[in-house]
């Protein structure tokens, strides 16, 4: 047998305190390359937590996160971003007034050339640079929806939420990141645009070979249907993992989520 | 240095400390319950002062001269206007705006700021200059040396402690200040148990704008002079006196208003020779104290507490 | 729904909704009387509101932002007719000036507050050091006057990085309160302190460019003159151009989504990668170097200034233009200064109340129409590009 290859990120004993709040105790989770990982478990157990940690939107108090074999811990947002993670919020935070190339636009700013001279006197150069990204996001987003791709300068706001949570995950594509974190993607949603969701979650993947990605998720039948492994969290801990199916058969994971003591 | 001057200092640094902590303990409840900072406080202050101006002249014309009706009067006419003019606020302006951005509620206090700034300027006869506030209480004082202790200071001092205790009495043990509490605290529990969220903010506004009155008055008994332009500085300091103290935090803005104004007594002593530049050192030392403890100095000793 | 053909007025009547716009702007500059002026005030409003029932106003401004340099050329033809119109009066033409200064100083304002909702309440404060420092370089320096404009931007910019720091830490109502005592600063330091000419204010040389005296009206032949106000309109004039292109395509590029991104939303916005703080000092910069020089060239335009022209209350009126315009908006603020600059002028009534009615103008525009008058439409990074 092949050796595994080294997982893609690692968090080693992390812990995040909020005053005496513990949200995440001394953490050992492993994330391997190409897995989409479930990260599921009760209300208040840590999953958005460990994501804005990672992403370093909060200080961790104690541990180590290392990806693709270096540490990032206590990195800036901006530092992470540029190493490959990137990610989507629980709730939706897209720049409503914006239209869906711009809000696109914003996840792609480590590709983008940022410097003065060229933005604003380089017309020419930067007319290429934008046609060519123009192309990029629509064929992007045509992977998730097709009408959607022709209404590229709308604002955002006037989309309904499957289509935001779409746009959402394209900003946080576009840049292809080596790690994908989603964070609730279903959550204001019916039933059949989630399952809709899914599906254009499961293309993506098809697509970006080396995307690895994490999804924060409540709706077990999500979970079930697009994940090959499960992280369960409990009070900031790992409490089990596996499969969806030898997670959900788990005594601990079930007394986690009815509550029983 | 004299023993005298010292003590007058520290007397002058008492009554100004004294109006602005009643000023940012406004700010501070406006922030503690809605999240929103009303930067028409200091000109509501100002238009307080010019209305307990106004009754005292109405209450002259009617020929009432005991000193102690007058002084009920024109503070209880002058608070209960404020408390109105701070509900109206509440509800028309705030309130509507709290879906927008934040900015915007930013923006509308502070027009509505100009608005009564402009108003009094414009339509108190003469409004544009400075007018003489009557001395209601009694002026008779001690000297000891070189320090003058006058009885009306001893008495607003001692009004405004009774105030301040009071507004603290008020937030931890009435059933009032309980539901003012639990709406700063969590709005959305306190609506599901059934605390009536509106009443509440404007109650708390109109309790705020009140306190604003107050100062105002005793800002025209202090320096015996009133003018429309006063509240914009007062409002100024007394914002960055609740930020010092952490805003939403009730102990911290009356610390932070009284270590205002002892920089402020500090530095006139300590530059006589500046006198002239006493306000542009008092908004020095705002912008350096944004640049150095944005958050304030008081918050992270409170969490530390928890 | 792929119609080929640009919709939106045709150019005739772009036209002619130019030459009705200027001609309305001269009609009005020219009316005395106080019950003409509102006869007028009345006439237009009823026009534009007309104009919006029946859709023309929106054919119009469509078709004028299809053709944008036919716009900026219509633009430029308007003002040069309504100068050529009243070449000799000094009063209109110092109105006109004010205006164009008025739009640049506001360009700036909105580059920080419209762009990146960085707040500014010490606008006045701004455009103030800008004065200052023309008078001074003007009066007791041989700098040639342009480069005076120029540092004078440079001065404001510098100025303002002193309020970098505290305005970076903070964010929203604690910032605002971080310029607001900026403002109130800078006033009473102007008025306390002695080099600075105290509360008299000083004098300032006027504008000489190459030779050319600015301050002397222009003779054209035997029987035309023109007034020296004409000088300032002019070079206000490219200013304002030059400030105008820099504006829109700082808007429409990169950097401009970057602003927004900020504005609308950090958190989001750094996890992304964008450096906040420097997004925050390139546009608090850009926008008191554009206000520094506003002032720079007006202060040589009056001759003389003091203390009382930047007050707290001056930088509101800026704050007010960029809303009443419509946040962001670039001609917004064209629109928002010509009201906010000539109304008071032309109602004297109403002259001693304008701080108060544009109080309360900004209070219900907030609440019935934030958008402002003329809304920030959607960016286009290349105006009539249409994906292939």
């Amino acid at each position: 047998m092949n050796r595994p290859p080294p997982p893609l990120l690692v968090a080693s004993d992390l812990s995040k305190l909020f005053g005496g709040v513990v949200a995440l105790d001394t953490l050992n989770l492993e994330v391997r390359a190409n897995d989409i990982l479930g990260l599921i478990g009760p209300n208040g157990s840590g999953k958005t937590t460990f994501f804005n940690v990672v992403t370093g939107i909060y200080p961790a108090t104690s541990g180590r996160v290392t990806f693709d074999g270096a540490e990032i811990t206590g990195f800036s947002t901006q530092a992470v971003y540029r190493s490959g993670i990137s990610r989507t919020f629980q709730r939706s935070r897209l720049s409503l007034p914006l239209s869906v190339f711009d809000n696109i636009m914003v996840g792609n700013h480590k590709r983008l050339n940022q410097g003065l001279w060229f933005n604003l006197v380089r017309r020419g150069a930067f007319r290429e640079e934008f046609e060519a990204n123009f192309e990029e996001a629509r064929t992007l987003i045509r992977v998730f929806d097709a009408p959607l791709a022709e209404r590229m300068f709308e604002a955002v706001a006037g989309f309904p939420m499957i289509d935001r949570r779409r746009i959402e995950i394209c900003r946080a594509l576009i840049s292809h990141p080596k790690l994908l974190l989603l964070d609730e993607p279903s959550a204001g949603m019916t039933h059949d645009e989630t399952s809709a969701l899914m599906d254009d979650i499961l293309e993506v993947k098809a697509r970006f070979k080396d995307l690895t990605i994490v999804i924060v998720e409540h709706e077990m039948g999500v979970i079930e249907r697009i994940t090959n492994r499960c992280v369960v969290l409990n009070f900031g801990q790992k409490i089990c993992e596996g499969t969806y199916q030898e997670v959900s058969r788990d005594r601990q994971v079930q007394e986690a989520y009815l509550g029983i003591e | 240095m004299d023993v005298g001057y010292l003590a007058q200092y520290v007397m002058n640094g008492l009554m100004l400390g004294m109006m602005y902590a009643l000023v940012a303990v406004g700010f501070t409840l406006f922030f503690g319950v809605l999240d929103v900072i009303k930067f028409s406080h200091g000109d509501v202050l100002t238009v307080g002062a010019f209305a307990g101006l106004a009754t005292y002249l109405g209450l002259d014309l009617l020929g009432i001269s005991s000193p102690v009706v007058l002084v009920l009067c024109v503070l209880s006419v002058s608070a209960l206007c404020m408390a109105l003019l701070g509900a109206l606020i509440a509800r028309y302006l705030v309130l509507p705006l709290r879906s927008a951005p934040p900015l915007n509620t930013l923006l509308i206090t502070l027009m509505l700021g100009t608005v009564l700034r402009e108003s009094v300027r414009l339509f108190y006869p003469q409004g544009a200059n400075p007018k003489p506030f009557p001395a209601l209480l009694p002026t008779d004082s001690v000297t000891m040396g070189n320090f003058n202790l006058r009885l009306d200071n001893v008495m607003m001092l001692f009004a405004g402690t009774i105030v301040i205790v009071g507004v603290h009495l008020l937030l931890t043990r009435t059933k009032l200040g309980l539901a003012i509490r639990a709406v700063a605290q969590d709005e959305e529990t306190a609506k599901t148990m059934g605390i009536n969220f509106k009443l509440i903010v404007l109650i708390t506004f109109g309790l705020g704008s009140a306190l604003a009155a107050f100062a105002g008055i005793m800002n025209g008994l202090y320096y015996n002079e009133i003018n429309f332009g006063m509240g914009l500085l007062l409002g100024v300091i007394g914002f960055s006196s609740a930020i010092v103290g952490g805003l939403g935090n009730i102990y911290g803005a009356i610390l932070g208003g009284f270590l205002f104004a002892a920089l402020q007594t500090v530095g006139a002593v300590a530059m006589p020779f500046a006198s002239a530049y006493k306000d542009v050192f008092a908004f020095g030392v705002i912008i350096l104290i944004m640049a150095w403890r944005p958050t304030g100095l008081i918050r992270e000793k409170v969490s530390e507490r928890v | 729904m792929n119609d080929p053909r640009p919709r939106g007025g045709g150019l005739i009547a772009c036209i002619v909704a130019t030459i009705a716009v200027t001609a309305y702007v001269i009609a009005l500059l020219v009316v005395e009387s106080q019950i003409g002026i509102l006869i007028l005030l009345a006439g237009g409003v009823a026009a534009v509101l007309a104009a919006a029932r029946f859709g023309v106003l929106a054919r119009v401004g469509e078709g004028l932002a299809r053709r944008e340099n036919t716009l900026h050329l219509l633009a430029v033809v308007g003002v040069v007719v309504a100068t050529a119109f009243f070449h000799e009066d000094h009063f209109i033409l110092l109105m006109m000036a004010t205006v164009i200064l008025y739009v640049l100083a506001t360009l700036g304002l909105n580059v920080q507050f419209g762009f990146t909702g960085v707040l500014n309440f010490a606008g006045a404060s701004f455009f103030g050091v800008g004065c200052y420092t023309a008078a001074v370089l003007s009066m007791h320096t041989a700098v040639p006057h342009i480069l005076v404009l120029l540092i004078g931007g440079l001065m404001a910019a510098l100025i303002g990085s002193i309020l970098l720091l505290p305005v970076l830490r903070t964010r929203g109502h604690y910032a605002a309160v971080v310029t607001i005592a900026f403002a109130l600063l800078f006033k009473t330091f102007l008025e306390v302190n002695d080099v600075l000419g105290g509360p008299q204010g000083l004098r300032v040389a006027g504008m000489n460019l190459f030779g050319w005296e600015f301050n002397d009206n222009i003779q054209i032949g035997e029987n035309l003159e023109l007034s020296f106000y004409v000088n300032y309109i002019v070079l206000g004039l490219i200013l304002l151009g030059l400030a105008f292109a820099f504006v829109r395509r700082l808007e429409r590029s990169w950097i401009g989504l970057n602003l927004d991104a900020i504005r609308l939303d950090d958190t989001a916005a750094a996890c992304f990668g964008l450096n906040i703080a420097r997004w925050k000092i390139t546009a608090f910069t850009i926008g008191n170097f554009l206000t520094g020089v506003a002032g720079g060239l007006y202060a040589m335009m009056l001759g003389f200034i003091a203390p009382t022209n930047f007050t707290f209350g001056d930088s509101l009126i800026l704050v007010s233009i960029v809303l009443l315009g419509g946040i962001g908006n670039v001609w917004g603020l064209v629109v928002a200064t010509t009201i906010v600059i000539i109304l008071p002028e032309k109602l004297q009534a109403i002259q001693e109340y304008r701080f108060l009615l544009y109080g309360a103008m900004v209070i219900l525009m907030l609440l019935f129409r934030p958008e402002g008058l003329l809304p920030r439409p959607l960016r286009r990074y290349f105006p009539g590009w249409q994906p292939r």
